[in-house]
């Protein structure tokens, strides 16, 4: 990866053409070209808010900025993708996509793939942490399983 | 009770289909017109009594699209004092509105389907439907490249409630290999049906797996169709030719949960329970006088949901039920011993519409005349239509 020094607003287009970028949600792929994942929170009564929008919906604050997550959670519900959406595409083994639940806040769930685990290992509220995978040049997020000791 | 001033004051006058094929060859608007034009002709009235259109897709403007704008040009119609596109269960339901508030007369709501790229390889291969998809305005954001974004209105998360439904009830997939079994049967006694053969549960269960725990066999068919209903008052629908069939009670259903599906909600909570509730605080049948049952199968877990969600079982107990409402006879669901469900084969057996086929049967059964596959007596249909997460339909239809 790249280190691309402070990243405009014009290098975050740059990196991701095929995301449609917008006011409330450049921040996220500013700091995932940082390798950093942030969720928006709100800074008045410290709820976090997903998908990237710009108002509070408990406390209707404006006040909103995107904020780094620990990385840890839990698997909240998973598939296993035998078949992709492109039909030319091919794969050996299936695809894990979980929607993960984070230790941040109940409810608050960033979608990602499960690596470093064999996907019959897999299972329902199983502990999870941040790692990054590159995809395409880029470094995207994904969770792997905590390891017995450290949960 | 809820206020619910429409109750029988609309009614469903005309119906219209086109035959459903895996290539028809055709455009969405051409298939939409025929459609329009064999419900307007069902209905039996002049093309210029329509005044509301609700079409397909999400821009009026989509070329090729049969969206509002291009079927009252299309139609010849002179005057429409409302128009709106939508999908799923919701175009239905915004169309009685319509004309029960009096914003039009006479509303006609086209639905077109295709299969589109993303579904097969020969679909992929066909320059046509690479250039709808390149053009669609639904599959524009679905997160070029971005994994989190994947779930934006896609048909993964449905596989991963599927799990975590069996995970939390401790269960097993009988009650999608019933529903799934229930569909085929129908369907292959419905001529119009593309998948004419039956299929047993050995069948559904060795089936090929696409998103585990999802199969197959628990995916809807996608074709290529078009369905349309004229809705107008119940006075007006008096003086028609055809037996009126009565929107008793509607409603639609919204969370919080927006367009990213990870956020679901607990399974109880989702967009069907809630168009259920909205549906029961207004309709005075009650479950108990439904005659037909009309779950839609985008999925056979959307189905396995609204068998839930409107109360038939309680949740995390329709493998059970399904199974103890199996008619082994016939290979079709009677629910408490009579009820049938999905006639005409739904989206598994007949093809992918969106649901719209379903209020199409709902209303050729409660007129009658179906022939050999009328069931006897029906006076009422409930119909749930749509997504876990957006724009499901719960809708009460009646008639004398
Ligand atoms: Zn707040």
């Amino acid at each position: 990866m790249r280190n691309y020094g402070p990243i405009d607003d014009v290098t975050v287009f740059e990196l991701y053409p095929g995301i449609q970028l917008n006011r409330d949600n450049i921040e996220h792929y500013r700091a995932l070209a940082e390798q950093q994942l942030v969720i928006n929170r709100c800074q008045d009564c410290g709820y976090w808010i997903y998908p990237h929008r710009p108002m509070c919906p408990e406390c209707w604050s404006l006040n909103v900025k995107p904020e780094q997550v620990s990385g840890f959670g839990t698997v909240f519900m998973f598939t296993l993708l035998y078949q992709l959406r492109d039909p030319k595409s091919h794969i050996m083994e299936p695809l894990a996509v979980a929607a993960v639940e984070l230790v941040e806040q109940k409810g608050l769930r960033y979608l990602s793939r499960i690596v470093n685990c064999a996907p019959e290992d897999i299972a329902h509220d199983m502990p999870v942490r941040l790692t990054w995978i590159e995809i395409g040049n880029l470094e995207w997020p994904a969770f792997e399983p905590v390891p017995e000791g450290q949960r | 009770m809820a206020r619910h001033p429409l109750r029988d004051t609309i009614a469903v006058v005309g119906v219209g289909s086109t035959p459903y094929g895996r290539d028809l060859q055709r455009s969405h608007l051409s298939l939409g017109l025929e459609a329009a034009v064999n419900a307007i002709r069902d209905a039996g009235i002049d093309k210029q009594e329509v005044d509301g259109i609700c079409g397909s897709g999400m821009t009026p403007l989509a070329q090729g699209g049969a969206g509002f704008l291009s079927l009252q040009g299309s139609l010849g119609i002179e005057r429409c004092t409302w128009g709106v596109n939508s999908w799923l269960g919701s175009a239905f339901v915004h169309a009685g509105a319509a004309v029960a508030a009096g914003l039009c007369d006479t509303a006609l709501v086209v639905q077109t389907y295709m299969r589109e790229p993303n579904m097969s390889r020969s679909a992929a291969a066909d320059p046509f439907r690479r250039v709808l998809e390149q053009f669609s305005d639904v599959a524009s954001d679905m997160g070029g490249g971005d994994f989190a974004k994947r779930w934006v209105h896609s048909g993964e998360p449905y596989a991963a409630w599927m799990k975590r439904y069996m995970h939390d009830y401790g269960t097993n997939k009988d009650a999608f290999a019933y529903m799934a079994v229930n569909n085929r049967s129908h369907g292959s006694r419905n001529p119009a049906a593309v998948m004419q053969q039956p299929i047993t549960l050995e069948d559904y269960h060795a089936s090929r797996m696409i998103w585990e725990p999802m199969q197959i066999y628990d995916m809807d068919v996608p074709v290529d169709c078009a369905e349309a209903h004229v809705i107008t008052t119940a006075e007006r629908a008096r003086d028609l030719p055809n037996k009126p069939v009565y929107i008793h009670a509607m409603s639609l259903g919204g969370t919080r949960v927006g367009e990213f599906y990870e956020n679901t909600l607990g399974w109880t909570e989702n967009s069907h329970w809630v168009a259920a509730k909205g549906l029961w605080d207004r309709s005075e049948l009650r479950l108990d006088d439904v005659d037909l049952f009309y779950p839609y199968d985008g999925y056979t877990i959307d189905a396995v949901g609204c068998v839930e969600a409107v109360g038939w079982c309680k949740p995390g107990e329709a493998g059970e039920f399904l199974k103890s409402n199996w008619d082994p006879v016939d290979n079709i669901l009677r629910l408490n011993g009579r009820t049938q469900v999905t006639t005409h084969g739904g989206g598994l057996a007949l093809g992918r519409a969106g649901g719209a086929n379903f209020y199409s049967e709902a209303v050729r059964q409660l007129r009658g005349g179906e022939g050999s596959r009328q069931v006897a007596d029906a006076k009422s249909a409930l119909i749930n239509i749509g997504s876990f997460f957006h724009d499901p339909s719960a809708v009460m239809l009646r008639a004398d």
